[in-house]
């Protein structure tokens, strides 16, 4: 039978949608996400000091913000120990980044992951640290662990790049998952190269864009010191709260509703139609850590 | 991708301010799009784009300038994109542009132009708005508007709100209204969606325009079956938020108001739409 057509006035109709409202393009039916009893743990740490007058990271700070986001996840009470449970010593990691010019994932983050997977045991040649080119590289190929992570940012075509459609990069026709606006992006997360094998998302809110103008998608002005970090191993359900700290966002500098430009189906459909994780914030067990000015969610 | 080798590239200057051209210009066009905005494509080929030319500028000490100039084929669908993202009304440049911190959009008959300096400085800042004024004058002349947006009534009209399309997906990201086509846009059609009144309390009039008066019907009763299904004579209802919305069927033109505060409201606006005020 014909799936039935999702209208506004459906989701304007569940009494439930003004708890979800803003979650995904509109707030949906809490029946239409996937049914599961346990919640998905989001670790959201913030500090104020990880940027200094320029914006520029500071590294030692990124670090301990990783740190405690993964003990807090593992309910660990230190970091080595907690990355000890995501990562063996014989695991061959890839480290799966962004290299977007005008936002690319921090390069002391990436150093921060790197060093927490040798603690726990991997030697330094069974790290591929990559966006692009993934599908030629090795240490990405024969990978038995992934780690995911990329700034949070609006994205002209699929509402939001953030770490569903970082994977994109693991087929090679991208523009195979491009119909209606990127739906099935998470169809990606099932295909052997990938699927099973993430331990870690990390989706980076340091200077998150949340809108975009031009062909570039790009203007400084929509850029904002969030300083903080996403953190789970449920990619819908980081993706998720993402979304819904930049719709808050948007709200608050519009002064008015701006759904996202396209809406962000993919994350919805990531938890409805894919069953990848969960979209619903009421299946969220959202912890927060450190700084809480203008937190928005 | 491939050297440019577009007509278009006469309407480039070589350097402006101290920047020169760094790299070797490109050109892409329908097919190549991809390689240079992938992911963003598909706005401009939703609608009639042809090729963009880019270009970087470089000054030592200074953010490199991209420029882009799109080729969009017509007026109306370059309108269409510049439309898309359109924060404000200001005509600066060509017929209509927006600068917002070292990013400047402007359109001009079938051309979309974007000049991008990113961090903005004061020096790049200029450079940017002269290469922007040496282009707009090289384009010699402007071009007509999408005819379907000289149907919406001015007053209360929030000129910057205007989106001009003929992608269902362009609808929904300005105004979400089904995951499916219900509306049946398509390349055929003519679709403009504005807002009118204050901000925050906006309501919101689509107008559809179909090639012919079957693909017409076939909109508004899908629309109707879909969306409105209380819809009667009456061309008004009030939905569940308390909003009304109004619709109606003129020949090949779909009259739509969303989100109306009352009844007369939604009956006003179509009423002005179809008086032509």
């Amino acid at each position: 039978m014909k799936p039935k057509v999702l209208t506004r006035r459906e989701f304007l109709k569940s009494s439930t949608s003004a708890a979800i409202a803003g979650a995904l393009f509109l707030g949906s039916p809490e029946e239409l996400f996937a049914q599961s009893e346990k919640k998905a743990r989001v670790v959201l740490i913030r500090n104020k000091d990880v940027l200094d007058d320029l914006n520029n990271q500071r590294d030692e700070v990124l670090q301990e913000m990783l740190d405690e986001a993964v003990m807090a996840l593992l309910g660990e009470n230190d970091p080595i120990k907690a990355w000890k449970r995501i990562i063996a010593p014989d695991d061959k990691v890839g480290i799966k980044t962004n290299v977007w010019s005008y936002l690319a994932t921090p390069r002391g983050l990436e150093k921060a992951i790197k060093r927490r997977v040798m603690d726990a045991g991997v030697s330094e040649g069974h790290i591929g640290i990559k966006d692009r080119g993934v599908l030629g590289d090795s240490r990405f190929r024969n990978a038995t662990a992934l780690i995911n992570t990329r700034p949070l940012r609006t994205h002209h075509w699929s509402g939001v790049g953030s770490l569903i459609k970082n994977y994109i990069m693991f087929v090679r026709s991208p523009s195979d998952y491009h119909d209606d606006s990127c739906a099935d992006l998470a169809k990606i997360w099932k295909l052997p190269i990938v699927s099973g094998k993430t331990r870690l998302n990390i989706l980076v809110l340091l200077t998150p864009l949340f809108h975009g103008l031009g062909p570039h998608h790009y203007s400084p002005k929509y850029v904002w010191t969030y300083k903080g970090l996403l953190v789970g191993s449920d990619p819908v359900a980081v993706d998720s709260t993402g979304v819904r700290i930049l719709l808050a966002k948007r709200r608050q500098f519009f002064g008015e509703e701006r759904p996202l430009s396209p809406p962000p189906k993919h994350v919805f459909l990531a938890d409805t139609r894919h069953h990848l994780g969960t979209a619903d914030p009421e299946k969220i067990d959202l912890i927060r850590i450190g700084w809480k000015n203008d937190i928005l969610i | 991708m491939e050297e440019a080798r577009s007509d278009s590239a006469v309407l480039l200057p070589a350097d402006v301010d101290g920047w020169h051209l760094s790299k070797k210009e490109q050109a892409y066009d329908r097919e190549t799009l991809y390689e240079y905005i992938d992911g963003g494509a598909e706005l401009y080929l939703s609608y009639q784009f042809k090729s963009v030319i880019t270009r970087t500028y470089s000054r030592q000490g200074q953010p490199d300038i991209v420029l882009d100039l799109f080729d969009m084929g017509t007026s109306e669908d370059a309108f269409g994109v510049f439309s898309h993202s359109r924060e404000t009304v200001d005509s600066t440049f060509g017929q209509g542009s927006q600068y917002t911190e070292g990013l400047l959009l402007f359109w001009k008959n079938n051309y979309y132009v974007s000049v991008l300096a990113s961090p903005e400085t004061a020096q790049s800042k200029k450079a940017v708005f002269e290469l922007a004024k040496r282009i707009d004058e090289s384009i010699p002349h402007e071009g007509p508007l999408p005819g379907i947006v000289a149907l919406l009534p001015k007053q209360d009209l929030a000129e910057e709100s205007i989106r001009y399309f003929r992608h269902y997906v362009w609808l929904n990201s300005h105004y979400y209204i089904a995951d499916e086509n219900i509306l049946h846009i398509d390349k055929d059609t003519q679709a403009v969606l504005a807002k009118y009144g204050k901000k925050g309390k906006r309501h919101i009039l689509l107008l559809v325009q179909y090639a012919n008066i079957e693909n017409a019907k076939l909109g508004f009763k899908d629309f109707a079956k879909h969306y409105l299904p209380e819809l009667t004579e009456d061309a008004v209802v009030r939905i569940e938020d308390g909003t009304w919305i109004g619709c109606q069927l003129n020949k090949r033109l779909l009259i739509v108001v969303f989100n109306a505060p009352t009844r007369d409201e939604a009956l006003k606006l179509m009423d002005a739409v179809s008086r032509g005020d």
